[in-house]
């Protein structure tokens, strides 16, 4: 499935694009995001335990990030395998692009699902994935704007 | 296999302490959505808390124009209940027409919506009756209930324990299943009160029930399927998956409000 989205976010742009690629940031920001480690400058191991209704799983895995141009874009690219569950795999095109003071994010991402809860998930990934990318990136903007995020 | 500790508490006292002392305690009602879940081995709760031991939490009263719904009763009890036929005829056909004979006979309805799954039928019931969700601590308004996809107002440890429903002058629920799951692929539950019209939609929102603004404007003004057609049901925030795309389901709400709107 592909989800986009644009966040217009009251920061400078090197000022968001630091927080992009910052461990905790994205720790932070990420649902679920029990751990994330810097493995090299481009790097992490995740893990992550998700609930959605009934379903909890949990996932470790690997984010990439991949055609970095600082401080304007780069993609995001994480593999999870939640064991018996099946595994998740995702990426995300990120964009800055400079108005006046604020900055403009703009994100085009795509996942895919496979295993048990592709096949008994079907139903209900599309709308988990995206509640999940906005998740993401409303925990995000909220980094700038002393905001709480939602839940 | 993973090892899963059984509790059948008498009391909601009881039920919250089994509830607090487990590491990844979950409730078990009717276990129609968590029993298949762990089948699966897609949950696996360290305890479950089985509170259809509970006395109080099972049954159904009337008292003047106001239904009290246990939270263990389930769809079948709810389906053919005399009060519930009385008083909201529409609220007992919505439960006769969950699931399968199985999952209506295990099912409990404050099971149902506590999962608050995006294509159940209870929350676009309980939403356009106006109806009040009762827990061991408070009482929540079905509209500050549902807080989207699978996600309620629920607290840790907050037990529901009944659900109000006043009647209304007026009800009904038309559903379009989805053959094989048999929830709704779009359910729209029409309920005038005599003061105002609550229209709501399940099977269709991204994040779960809500109601249509628009609807609702247009079913106030004039009862009847004409004003429908002058509704803009947009397909933004609809899902879109392999069962139907979004535009597919903004049509569907249209015809089944419709449905309901004409079997008044």
């Amino acid at each position: 499935m592909d989800l986009t989205g644009e966040y217009r976010i009251a920061a400078p742009r090197e000022v968001v694009w630091a927080a992009l690629n910052d461990a905790e940031v994205l720790k932070a920001c990420i649902p679920g995001c029990t751990e994330l480690v810097k493995t090299s400058d481009t790097t992490m191991e995740a893990k992550v335990a998700l609930k959605i209704g009934p379903v909890k799983a949990k996932f470790s895995g690997a984010v990439e990030l991949q055609d970095i141009e600082a401080p304007q874009s780069y993609t995001i690219q994480g593999e999870g395998n939640g064991g018996v569950a099946g595994f998740a795999k995702g990426s995300a095109d990120v964009l800055l692009t400079e108005d006046g003071e604020e900055t403009i994010l703009a994100f085009s991402s795509h996942a895919k699902v496979g295993g048990k809860l592709a096949q008994i998930g079907s139903r209900l990934i599309n709308s988990t994935a995206k509640k999940l990318a906005n998740k993401f990136f409303d925990s995000f903007h909220a980094q700038f704007n002393d905001e709480v995020p939602p839940d | 296999m993973y090892p899963t500790k059984y509790h059948k508490p008498a009391s909601i006292a009881d039920a919250v302490a089994a509830l607090n002392g487990g590491d990844e305690a979950m409730l078990l009602s009717g276990g129609q959505t968590l029993l298949a879940t762990m089948k699966q081995h897609l949950a696996a709760p360290s305890d479950l808390v089985d509170i259809r031991g509970i006395a109080g939490l099972s049954g159904i009263s009337a008292n003047g124009n106001e239904l009290t719904i246990g939270a263990t009763t389930t769809h079948a009890e709810v389906a053919g209940n005399v009060d519930v036929r009385r008083l909201c005829p529409a609220l007992a056909d919505l439960a006769s027409g969950i699931g399968d004979t199985a999952v209506r006979n295990m099912g409990t309805i404050g099971g149902s919506i506590a999962n608050n799954d995006p294509a159940a039928d209870y929350p676009a019931g309980l939403l356009a009756l106006n109806a009040t969700i009762v827990t061991n601590t408070r009482e929540i308004s079905a509209d500050d209930f549902f807080e989207g996809l699978f996600a309620t107002a629920l607290d840790e440890g907050e037990i529901i324990t009944a659900v109000r429903v006043p009647a209304p002058s007026k009800a009904a629920y038309a559903k379009f299943a989805q053959p094989a799951s048999l929830f709704a692929l779009v359910g729209v539950f029409v309920a005038d009160s005599g003061s105002g019209v609550r229209v709501a939609v399940t099977g269709a929102g991204e994040d779960g029930v809500f109601r249509h603004a628009g609807l609702e404007a247009a079913l106030t003004g004039s009862m009847g399927d004409a004003s429908i057609d002058a509704v803009d049901i947009s397909d933004g925030n609809l899902i879109s998956d392999i069962h139907g795309a979004s535009d597919y389901r903004a049509h569907l709400i249209s015809v089944m409000a419709k449905r309901a709107v004409l079997s008044l």
